[in-house]
């Protein structure tokens, strides 16, 4: 799951602030789990920029933001978009990117995104992946620290480190200590020793 | 100061390095003035790589700086700021303008310093990039292209001192495993600790400096046990200082203390004051430390 967050409305009604007859497009996967994009954040940012004076042409909720086939597909949800003189489309960057591709009208994000996550067990969990191109999870335990140690560091924690937690984040678990603790699980802790060269990013 | 790190630690003698922290801004006298003091005392200067991730002057830049004076700089290395090409780069730079020792860490996030948005590399760990160190001295790059002229660093790196951080000892053994030279250490207060510490890595061969940070007043020991990775000031150290009419005064007799049991230890001392070096020669000679 791509995780995103909402922008405060006030910064979304300031890239709006030359623009009307907006469009809203949703997503109905990540976005909606997220509650940044849904159906129900769609109708409430639709009414939000009603009440601040935005004329709101109409909106649609793709399937996937990212996957949306071409302009006709987006008419053929709500017809209109004809009139709109602008797009606000309520998904991940991916989302943006792609409604971007099939609209040529000026196009702007409400959401910020901050990482490849999931959820599992009721929790919310971000930050699992950095798509580097060159996976080797595996010889963590199924924790990537390039993606969960704010540093990516690959052959231990750094000195920052204190009591299993995070330099950056005192609140945080360092991913060196759930990476122990898994390699421990599953009988695995002579993995620990190796040397990890660096990561080929993209070019493997 | 004889320029050559190397061979002092490979000497007999109890060797003494000193941070020293490159100006934030062009002017570089008061930086200087600051070492001035202790030249024939110390063995070596560690110039910090913008420190606690606070923007300052390039460590290459004040390395060179000390080198003209006669100084003998080593230049650390953080992996925040720049990738495995930069670093690269400023590592054979370093060695053409004569740079002959290096100190090389992951380095603080940036969210820690005066940048806090700045985007953090860390392309390469601290382990990796002694294996490039290692590399770079065999007359290849990381990427196995043959050097026009090799480079010979002396190399080090840094370390905790809680035995009891086995992932931390683990990361140790492959920094000395990569290549590392010598290592120097966070603020030793608790001697016995750092002697258990010792005891976790005799099997590995490579010379120890402790690191030494006088205590100003309690309150700096409470804020370092509350604030700063990897450092434990006893309590007995605390009252000690609590209850000292001129705290300053104690806390400089505690290193001067914590310096000569160290002696019999490691193979040196790093002093990191917090500010600046007026008081560290003091601190040597209450150590009975000599002249070089």
């Amino acid at each position: 799951m791509i995780i995103t967050s909402s922008k405060p409305f006030e910064e979304v009604l300031a890239l709006l602030e030359h623009e009307d007859d907006i469009f809203i497009i949703g997503c109905n996967v990540c976005a909606a789990k997220l509650k940044t994009g849904g159906e129900p954040e769609v109708l409430d940012m639709e009414a939000r920029l009603k009440a601040a004076g935005k004329h709101v042409v109409g909106w649609a909720l793709p399937t996937a933001a990212c996957s949306v086939r071409s302009y006709g597909s987006l008419v053929e949800k709500n017809p209109a978009i004809k009139d709109a003189h602008c797009v606000l489309v309520m998904g991940c960057g991916s989302g943006v990117s792609i409604v971007a591709k099939v609209v040529d009208l000026p196009i702007y994000g409400s959401n910020d995104t901050v990482s490849l996550g999931g959820s599992s067990e009721g929790k919310l969990l971000t930050q699992l992946c950095v798509m580097c191109g060159d996976c080797n999870i595996g010889e963590f335990g199924g924790f990537c620290p390039k993606s969960l140690c704010p540093k990516g560091l690959l052959n231990g924690p750094c000195g920052g480190a204190t009591d299993g937690k995070c330099e950056v984040d005192r609140e945080k678990d360092c991913v060196w200590a759930l990476i122990y603790e898994r390699l421990k699980k599953i009988k695995r802790l002579d993995l620990l020793y190796e040397v990890h060269a660096p990561r080929e990013y993209g070019f493997k | 100061m004889n320029l050559d790190f190397r061979k002092k630690l490979d000497s007999k003698n109890f060797l003494v390095t000193a941070e020293s922290s490159p100006p934030k801004g062009s002017d570089v006298s008061s930086a200087l003035a600051d070492v001035e003091v202790l030249r024939n005392f110390v063995d070596a200067l560690n110039v910090t790589d913008n420190q606690c991730s606070i923007m300052h002057m390039s460590s290459l830049a004040f390395s060179k700086l000390l080198l003209e004076r006669g100084h003998e700089p080593i230049m650390q290395l953080t992996c925040r700021d720049r990738n495995r090409i930069g670093l690269q780069a400023d590592l054979l730079g370093a060695f053409a303008l004569g740079i002959r020792n290096i100190c090389v860490m992951s380095g603080d996030h940036p969210s820690c310093g005066d940048h806090p948005g700045s985007k953090a590399v860390y392309d390469l760990d601290s382990v990796q990039l002694l294996d490039i160190v290692s590399k770079l001295n065999s007359g290849f790059d990381f990427a196995g292209n043959e050097l026009e002229g090799k480079t010979d660093f002396c190399v080090g790196a840094v370390s905790n001192i809680n035995p009891k951080e086995f992932l931390q000892i683990l990361k140790l053994e492959k920094k000395v495993r990569c290549g590392a030279d010598f290592i120097q250490t966070q603020a030793v207060y608790d001697v016995g600790m750092f002697e258990e510490f010792m005891e976790s890595i005799s099997h590995l061969d490579v010379p120890v400096l402790a690191g030494l940070i006088p205590l100003k007043s309690p309150k700096m020991a409470k804020y370092m046990n509350e604030n700063i990775s990897g450092i434990h000031v006893p309590d007995e150290l605390v009252s000690r200082l609590e209850k000292a009419s001129d705290p300053l005064e104690e806390g400089l007799l505690v290193a001067a203390e914590t310096t000569r049991e160290l002696t019999k230890l490691c193979r040196g001392i790093h002093i990191m004051p917090i500010g600046s070096h007026t008081r560290t020669l003091k601190l040597l000679k209450k150590a009975g430390i000599s002249r070089r």
